[in-house]
């Protein structure tokens, strides 16, 4: 660390490598949102009660607005631009789309990263499992229903095709 | 010790802004050599759905695919003015204009395919991808042909329709006149379990008959349906903003609690369709109906329950306490009396 | 001219999304196809205003005031200028046109001078190289407050010798419905009930805080590109303040993370418009989600004294209420929300006769304004009240005394208005009972169930 508090950030960001000098003691929300131009990953509250700046770290999901951007250095990140791609979509992105479960699209990109990460753990959760999944993601348009019955589906066509919900399985 | 009880509520609602507000809309739309269309419309998408609805009604309109459709939305350097997103007026207002703005371009529409079809223009119908003699079939042009034609001959390819509800005033003294240009309207039904010894209320069951004249995306209904819903819910059982000597005292998501995933029930939605001629295919807004009974719903239920009947919101779990006489103290508000709040003079 | 139309629909085949978009459709209305803005929304490819940047990008913040009724005797920015990086801290005498806005009257500051009148008001806006800087900068402006008596309650605003939050009193708007003969009314009712209802503030809380991104273009033009309900209020309303012809200034909405009303109000744009127009470097203004929740309008608590009649045969003959809708500090949409509640104090139902006052008051409270149900949300707290209670007097079916009372084509409204065969309200009732009858539910029924 520098006099301008200047810290190599060394990370794998969705697969790719990143090597650069950036300004240190920030969110790694700031570093994906302000140097990398990421800006999937939103910003609702900025203390990690609304879960749309969820991204994930070495596979699990943690908050990118409580997570000190020193802590990705080695490590890999995930965010919703290395889901899926508009002719490519992640089968929870699909299933949202489908089931009508994205309405403002705020809190989206961190309900399906979120999404992605419980069907990790458990490719055949029960409407309650999902619901504490997504509990952390705040939705003021929705109801959840919808995007309660979009996980569901998704995890059958996950099932369905013998995949895991891992991002670089699930999109291939 | 746990109680049950239903409760169900309803709500009429003035569509738009009456009281002589300016209520109006403008929408353009221009049509490619393709067949494709481009929408200009000044509304803004909240996340509502207000775009994909004005693509559903041209598309209708045209008889052409909805994914031929394009629309650019709220710009003032692009899109004519149509006016505020708000009031539960965008499909009535905003969705009128829309359609006006598509008869506005069958005018020379019709004018070229009369002349190629040998038709007399106001026979023609536009379905499925066909301009169609409505009384002899096999006499038709595809849209994308005739668009192509448009523009070779130098036709008119772009249209304009406005659509203006703006009422007039009440009576300033009585407010009696004709307020609104429509109205909306919607009935639920809660079930809540309620525990008396946390306060603690449950909404087990919301169902929500809504009238949408015609759902012209029925999931785009249910969407505002169920988030509604959960929005009434919210501030018949948790919300409250604390504002003590001017100070909004939690003001930040961690002491302002709004619904989770886990707080709510699967509301159900019951569409309802008693159809408006005035609206876009007998449509009416949803938006604001859905989430008006919610709270009144879920009170009536608690006092089926317990027999308390709540006058206040929220019906957090300390209210809900004071009012089965677990809590000692009074709240402050009870102790408004009629005397603080005298009626006016005749 | 088959093969045309087959022809067209291979061609507009779209492969490798979801179900409902493989079918191309010419008859859409009536069916759930896929909202033409999710693609981005899922793929976080979607520009919302606070995504957007721009070479040169300064960042904007806000001081608001912490005080909710008080005289500003001085503004020291000299500490907040001194902080590297900082290009601008801009208070009321920066203005170029005026410091006047506001959706129904022009009543708000843009900035406060002389007097702020609630907790939340903006009333200096910086512009710095970094976000660090820019709250820097607005830690060290210094304000001189001297407060003055203040008012938090709408009853206690219309008392005699109240403070006055604005010189023309306290009073922002009475609204008066006159139906009918209401003491007769109630003379024909053999039951009446009358209560006390109120209402408490609630947050839009929309999960995207306010955000707003300005720059001037190569013709010299103002470019806000925000999160609105209205782009075009918020033209007019910046180029007053900016003192600029509107064709001069351009607004535009990027993808919104949800409004619910709060948005339908100046938000971020005229302060953002300011900085950009000052600095001539493109500015980028985000509220932090306190900052919003302070600053930006919510809904109006209320106040509820309302006396409802029945005759024996179970029809509604009376309702007779007064509303106190506290609007906070300035008016936004404060005097059509608490009308629009004066005027459906009665909910759905016929009412011969029917008197309804409401007053939308001044205080120092923060701003509500309109948000989803625009006081009809909070009379329904009061009618639906009302109603369930008559039910049960008379010994009634909840639902089958609001269909025998609720408004049909041929009735009217409060205001006197005739219903058409557009009046929804009878069906969706019926539509609860046949959900009732299919779910084997009932009013009726042992309330306590096993812990």
């Amino acid at each position: 660390m520098d006099e301008n508090n200047l810290v190599k950030m060394t990370l794998t960001v969705n697969g790719e490598e990143v090597s650069m000098m950036a300004k240190g003691g920030r969110r790694l929300l700031d570093f994906l949102r302000d140097d990398l131009h990421l800006t999937g990953s939103k910003e609702g509250c900025g203390e990690g009660e609304c879960g749309s700046c969820t991204v994930l770290l070495d596979g699990h999901s943690v908050l990118s607005c409580l997570t000190p951007m020193e802590r990705a250095i080695g490590r890999s990140v995930v965010t919703i631009e290395g889901v899926g791609s508009p002719t490519n979509l992640h089968p929870v992105q699909a299933a949202l789309l489908d089931e009508g479960g994205v309405q403002c699209g705020m809190c989206t990109p961190g309900m399906v990263i979120s999404a992605i990460d419980l069907l990790q753990r458990n490719p055949d959760p029960t409407v309650e499992e999902i619901i504490e999944g997504i509990s952390g993601n705040l939705c003021r348009c929705t109801g959840y229903k919808k995007i309660i019955f979009g996980i569901q589906h998704a995890a059958e066509e996950l099932r369905s095709s013998g995949r895991t919900g891992m991002v670089k399985e699930a999109t291939r | 010790m746990k109680l049950r009880g239903i409760g169900v509520g309803a709500m009429m609602y003035g569509l738009g802004y009456g009281y002589a507000r300016p209520d109006f809309s403008a929408t353009d739309i221009e049509l490619a050599p393709d067949g494709t269309v481009t929408i200009w419309n000044g509304a803004s998408e909240l996340g509502q759905g207000l775009t994909t609805l004005l693509c559903q009604l041209v598309a209708q309109e045209l008889g052409i695919p909805y994914e031929d459709t394009f629309i650019i939305s709220a710009d003032t350097g692009r899109t004519p003015d149509a006016g505020p997103v708000s009031a539960s007026r965008s499909t009535y207002v905003q969705g009128n204009s829309a359609i006006k703005a598509c008869r506005d371009l069958k005018g020379p529409l019709s004018e070229l395919a009369g002349e190629l079809l040998k038709v007399d223009p106001d026979r023609l119908i536009y379905k499925d991808g066909l301009v169609q003699d409505q009384e002899d079939p096999n006499r038709s042009i595809s849209f994308h042909n005739l668009a192509g034609e448009m523009h070779k001959r130098g036709r008119r390819v772009r249209g304009s329709g406005y659509h203006n509800i703006t009422t007039a005033d009440v009576d300033p003294e009585t407010s009696q006149g004709d307020a609104y240009a429509s109205y909306a309207w919607a009935s639920q039904l809660a079930e809540v379990e309620v525990d008396t010894e946390m306060g603690l209320v449950t909404v087990l069951r919301l169902a929500s008959a809504t009238d949408a004249g015609k759902a012209i995306n029925p999931k785009m209904v249910e969407g505002q349906i169920e988030g509604g819903a959960v929005q009434g819910l919210g501030f018949a059982l948790m919300e409250e903003m604390k504002v003590e000597q001017g100070e909004f005292k939690n003001a930040k998501l961690s002491t302002y609690l709004i619904p989770t995933a886990a707080d709510v029930p699967m509301v159900e939605p019951l569409i309802v369709e008693v159809f408006d001629p005035t609206g876009p295919y007998g449509a009416k807004g949803v938006a604001e109906p859905a989430t008006i009974p919610t709270a009144p719903t879920i009170f009536n239920a608690i006092t089926n329950a317990t027999g308390k009947r709540v006058r206040s919101t929220p019906a957090s779990p300390e209210r809900v306490l004071r009012l089965l006489g677990k809590l000692e103290e009074e709240e402050e508000e009870t102790q408004l009396t009629f005397e603080d709040m005298p009626y006016p003079e005749p | 001219m088959t093969g045309d139309k087959q022809a067209l629909q291979k061609e507009k085949l779209i492969v490798g999304t979801p179900q409902t978009l493989r079918e191309t459709d010419f008859d859409p209305v009536g069916k759930s196809v896929v909202r033409k803005d999710v693609i981005p929304k899922v793929t976080g490819k979607a520009i919302y205003a606070g995504d957007l940047h721009m070479p040169g990008m300064l960042i904007g913040k806000v001081l608001l005031s912490a005080q909710p009724h008080a005289l500003i005797k001085g503004i020291d920015i000299s500490a907040a200028a001194a902080v590297p990086g900082v290009k601008a801290v801009l208070t009321a005498q920066d203005i170029p046109g005026e410091n006047v806005f506001g959706i129904a009257i022009p009543d708000q500051q843009v900035l406060a001078d002389r007097k702020v009148r609630f907790i939340g008001e903006p009333v200096a806006v910086v512009a710095a190289e970094d976000a660090f800087a820019a709250e820097q900068a607005v830690s060290k402006i210094r304000v001189e407050y001297e407060p003055l008596p203040a008012v938090f309650n709408p009853i206690d605003g219309l008392k005699p010798g109240a403070p006055l939050v604005h010189e023309k009193g306290n009073i922002l708007y009475h609204t008066k419905v006159r139906k009918g003969n209401i003491e007769k009314g109630f003379d024909e009712a053999s039951v009446i009930v009358e209560n006390i209802y109120r209402t408490a503030g609630q947050d839009h809380a929309p999960i995207e805080p306010e955000a707003g991104f300005s720059w001037i273009d190569a013709e010299g033009v103002l470019n806000v590109f925000t999160s609105t309900q209205y782009a075009f209020r918020d033209r007019r309303q910046i180029a007053v303040v900016l003192n600029l012809p509107m064709n001069r200034v351009r607004v535009a909405n990027m993808t919104m993370g949800g409004g619910f009303g709060r948005k339908d109000d100046v938000t971020t744009e005229i302060l953002v418009a300011l900085l950009a127009w000052k600095t001539g470097r493109p500015v980028r203004l985000v509220y932090t989600r306190h900052e919003a929740m302070l600053t930006q309008t919510h809904r109006h608590p209320t106040y509820v004294r309302v006396r409802t009649g029945a005759n024996k045969e179970g029809r509604l003959t009376a309702m007779e209420g007064v509303i106190y809708g506290d609007t906070g500090a300035y008016s936004s949409l404060g005097i059509f929300v608490i009308k629009k509640m004066a005027l459906h104090l009665g909910g759905p139902y016929y009412y011969p006769n029917y008197k309804s006052d409401s007053f939308s008051v001044y205080t120092n409270n923060p701003i509500y304004g309109p948000f989803r149900g625009f006081g009809v949300l909070q009379a329904a707290v009061s009618h639906e009240g009302q109603i369930d209670e008559l039910a049960e007097k008379l010994g009634m079916d909840p639902l089958e005394f609001r269909l025998k009372n609720c408004l049909r084509p041929g009735l009217s409204f409060s205001t006197g208005q005739v219903m058409t065969e557009a009046c929804g309200i009878g069906a969706t009732l019926e539509r609860l009972q046949q959900y009732m009858v299919e779910n084997g539910l009932s009013f009726e029924r042992p309330q306590e169930v096993s812990a």
